[in-house]
């Protein structure tokens, strides 16, 4: 029996239990700030909920955002401590990446699950600073992964409109939320597809806020914590 | 540091040793031969003191293996260093030996009219438990007799505790048995910040992230043990950076769920006192603790590690760690600005410039008593660079002397540091000071602390360095006092705690 872990703290903290592709528990809490005090009892009361026990996981997966900065490392740093406590195997899919495949899958209907969909999709998230983390996908490949064809990236609203415009492109949206199950169904597609893939690093998108200081002695920039 | 080298007696010192005998026990000195046979004898252990190589105390106990009693034979100060805490030294040292023994109690007998060792034992823990009349002679003192019952270790196996530390730009893992350090990981990301003059908060965040796996695997290799020997899990929960105590809490807790072992959530300043029971076994009480980083400028008072810690004051603007960086970037030199402020600092004149000491004013002495600022010093520092600069530039006055306002910067911040703890010490009659935090590199600061309380009477004790900059290994250590009293874990819902006040020595 092999058990998936997923994990998603892109918006607010999602932890769901899966077999053979199949969410037996999901925990959602909404609340994007309380990622630290969530997390462990999300993990907890996800596996209790689907009588799986830690040693069974045989692997973990992560969403890697895009997401501000504080909530995502939670999500991240869980699953690879996670792995590193049961030995399960360690893997990470882009978060907006899991949305695309559920809306795709919604509009073909389930019965033709792997039926090419037409028309590109939008997908976007909220980057805080008026800003949104959007990807644009054509449609699903043979093995039901998403194909991206450009982002993700983050920008103003208007400035995305103002460029899929320009490029010609109408593409539709979707009103999905990140969730952990659609993590790990999306994790099985690439699986089946042999496009998993290891890395777990934070997709951040953005640099640290920090100046360099130009003049040395000028203190009135405060870069320290 | 103390002047004094404290080492194992060998035979050659038997000379010196008669010599200091006669003169501190003129009436009952021992001969030299039963002298040269307790330090031969292998049931006993003797040390001496010297500074310069000269022989200036000696001190001896005896424990027998099949006993859990011990004995403290002798100890004897030589006059020209009494009062500077080196009789005190000398028992800590035994104690420490007796402790190792597996000793249970350990006896001594005082003369009835010697009240300054008296205290000492006192302050000890010791107790008076009985008298014998007219015990030494032939003045017909009585002697008392007192005993130490040793704080006791748990007797069951000693639990093994793994430890993480994210508050601020050091990731580190630790592990101990009990108060035995078994490993001690540090992953800094220092470098990244040195640009910027000062730690950047997302920067040691992302950076915790990356570090947490290959420490925790460092640490665990270092001690040559699995994840599956380990009995407990603790983890800083603040005070420090949010988003980089975010990470370790949340690495702790799903290793806590993967594993099935209890996590405990300590508070990272007591964390860096409770780094003395790796080096002593246990944190002696009531001790001042004086904790100085770049994050953090606090002084505590401890009456006991796990129950009663207090804030008496702390920085109302910079850290102490942190003025060093900026002074430092006003001085051309690089970051972090401690280590580059003590090497300027060498062959200047600490008294060359009267910087201000924040907070030490009469007025301010009321409300901020164990506060610190060193927002005032820093500019005061910029200040005077800038005028110096501009009277070389004119020609009126000469180059910028960096040996001399590095020396006298760090003479303030040391200067203030020291005064406050030792009145803190002074004025809640605590007999010992305990420095932790990163600036306690400062080789100033140790100095200057070392001669002051020596001057008090004040112990000084500094932990190894290794122990005083952030460290997992402390975080592990506080983790194990409180399995090691029994306390519940922490359960699943604590979050990471940037102001964290240190009474909450443990979040449940």
């Amino acid at each position: 029996m092999s058990c998936l872990l997923a994990i998603d703290t892109s918006s607010g903290t999602s932890v769901a239990v899966l077999r053979d592709g199949v969410a037996l528990a999901e925990v959602e809490i909404a609340d994007t700030r309380s990622h630290t005090e969530s997390i462990g009892d999300a993990i907890a009361s996800a596996l209790a909920q689907a009588r799986v026990q830690p040693a069974q996981i045989t692997s973990v997966v992560v969403g890697r955002g895009p997401a501000p900065f504080t909530g995502l490392r939670v999500g991240i740093a869980a699953a690879i401590m996670f792995a590193e406590g049961t030995g399960a195997r360690l893997f990470g899919v882009i978060s907006l990446d899991a949305i695309a495949r559920r809306e795709f899958l919604a509009r073909a209907g389930k019965a033709a699950a792997h039926a090419p969909s037409t028309g590109p999709l939008l997908v976007t998230s909220d980057a805080r600073r008026s800003e949104h983390y959007w990807a644009l996908y054509s449609g699903l490949d043979a093995h039901g992964v998403p194909v991206c064809i450009e982002g993700p990236s983050v920008n103003r609203p208007t400035d995305i409109e103002e460029h899929l415009a320009t490029a010609g492109i109408t593409a539709a949206r979707t009103e999905l939320a990140i969730s952990a199950a659609a993590i790990g169904e999306l994790f099985e597609a690439q699986l089946s597809a042999g496009v998993q893939s290891h890395d777990v690093t934070a997709l951040y998108l953005r640099n640290p806020d920090a100046v360099e200081p130009k003049n040395l002695r000028d203190f009135g920039k405060r870069v320290s914590g | 540091m103390t002047n004094w080298i404290i080492r194992p007696a060998t035979e050659a010192d038997l000379g010196e040793i008669m010599a200091l005998e006669h003169e501190c026990f003129p009436q009952d000195a021992w001969s030299a031969e039963n002298m040269h046979f307790e330090l031969l004898a292998h049931h006993t252990t003797y040390l001496v003191a010297t500074i310069d190589e000269k022989l200036v105390g000696y001190a001896g106990l005896s424990k027998v293996p099949a006993s859990d009693q011990g004995d403290i034979q002798t100890i004897a100060v030589s006059p020209s260093v009494r009062g500077k805490g080196l009789g005190r030294a000398l028992m800590d040292a035994l104690l420490n030996e007796a402790r190792r023994l597996h000793a249970q109690e350990i006896f001594l007998e005082v003369r009835a009219d010697n009240p300054a060792a008296q205290k000492l034992y006192f302050a000890l823990g010791f107790e008076h438990i009985d008298t014998r009349k007219n015990y030494y002679q032939p003045d017909g003192i009585d002697a008392w007799i007192m005993r130490l019952i040793m704080p006791q270790r748990s007797t069951g196996r000693e639990p093994i505790v793994l430890g993480i530390e994210s508050t601020c730009d050091e990731t580190g893992v630790g592990i101990v048995r009990g108060t035995t350090l078994l490993a001690n990981v540090i992953s800094s990301s220092m470098d990244e910040h040195a640009r910027f003059g000062g730690v950047v908060p997302e920067i040691a965040a992302r950076a915790h992230l990356e570090a947490l796996k290959p420490t925790l695997e460092s640490a665990l290799a270092e001690a040559n043990l699995s994840l599956s020997d380990i009995d407990a899990i603790a983890v800083a929960n603040g005070p420090g950076l949010g988003g980089a105590v975010m990470v370790g809490v949340a690495a702790a807790k799903a290793l806590s769920i993967a594993t099935g072992k209890p996590v405990y959530a300590v508070n990272h300043l007591v964390g860096h006192v409770g780094a003395d029971v790796l080096e002593r076994g246990q944190v002696e009480t009531p001790t001042v603790a004086l904790l100085v980083s770049g994050g953090h400028t606090s002084l505590l008072l401890v009456r006991d590690l796990l129950d009663d810690v207090e804030l008496l004051g702390e920085t109302i603007d910079d850290a102490a760690g942190e003025a060093f960086d900026k002074v430092a970037r006003v001085l051309g030199l690089k970051y972090p600005g401690g280590p580059e402020i003590d090497r300027a600092a060498a062959g200047g004149n600490p008294n060359a410039i009267r910087f201000p000491r924040g907070l030490t004013q009469a007025k301010d002495m009321e409300k901020h008593r164990y506060d610190f600022s060193f927002s005032g010093l820093k500019t005061a520092v910029a200040r005077w660079v800038e005028v110096a600069e501009a009277k070389a530039d004119s020609g009126e006055g000469e180059e910028l002397n960096v040996a001399d306002v590095a020396a006298s910067f760090r003479e303030a911040v040391a200067d203030v540091l020291v005064s406050k703890a030792v009145k803190a010490c002074l004025d809640h009659n605590v007999p010992r000071l305990l420095l932790g935090g990163g600036v306690v590199a400062n080789s100033r600061l140790r100095e200057l602390a070392a001669q002051r309380c020596a001057e008090a009477g004040i112990e000084l004790r500094i932990p190894a360095l290794s122990l005083c900059t952030d460290n997992g290994a402390m975080i592990a250590a506080l983790g194990a006092q409180l399995v090691m009293a029994g306390r519940k874990p922490s359960g699943l819902s604590f979050g990471a705690d940037s102001t964290l006040p240190v009474t909450a020595v443990q979040t449940l």
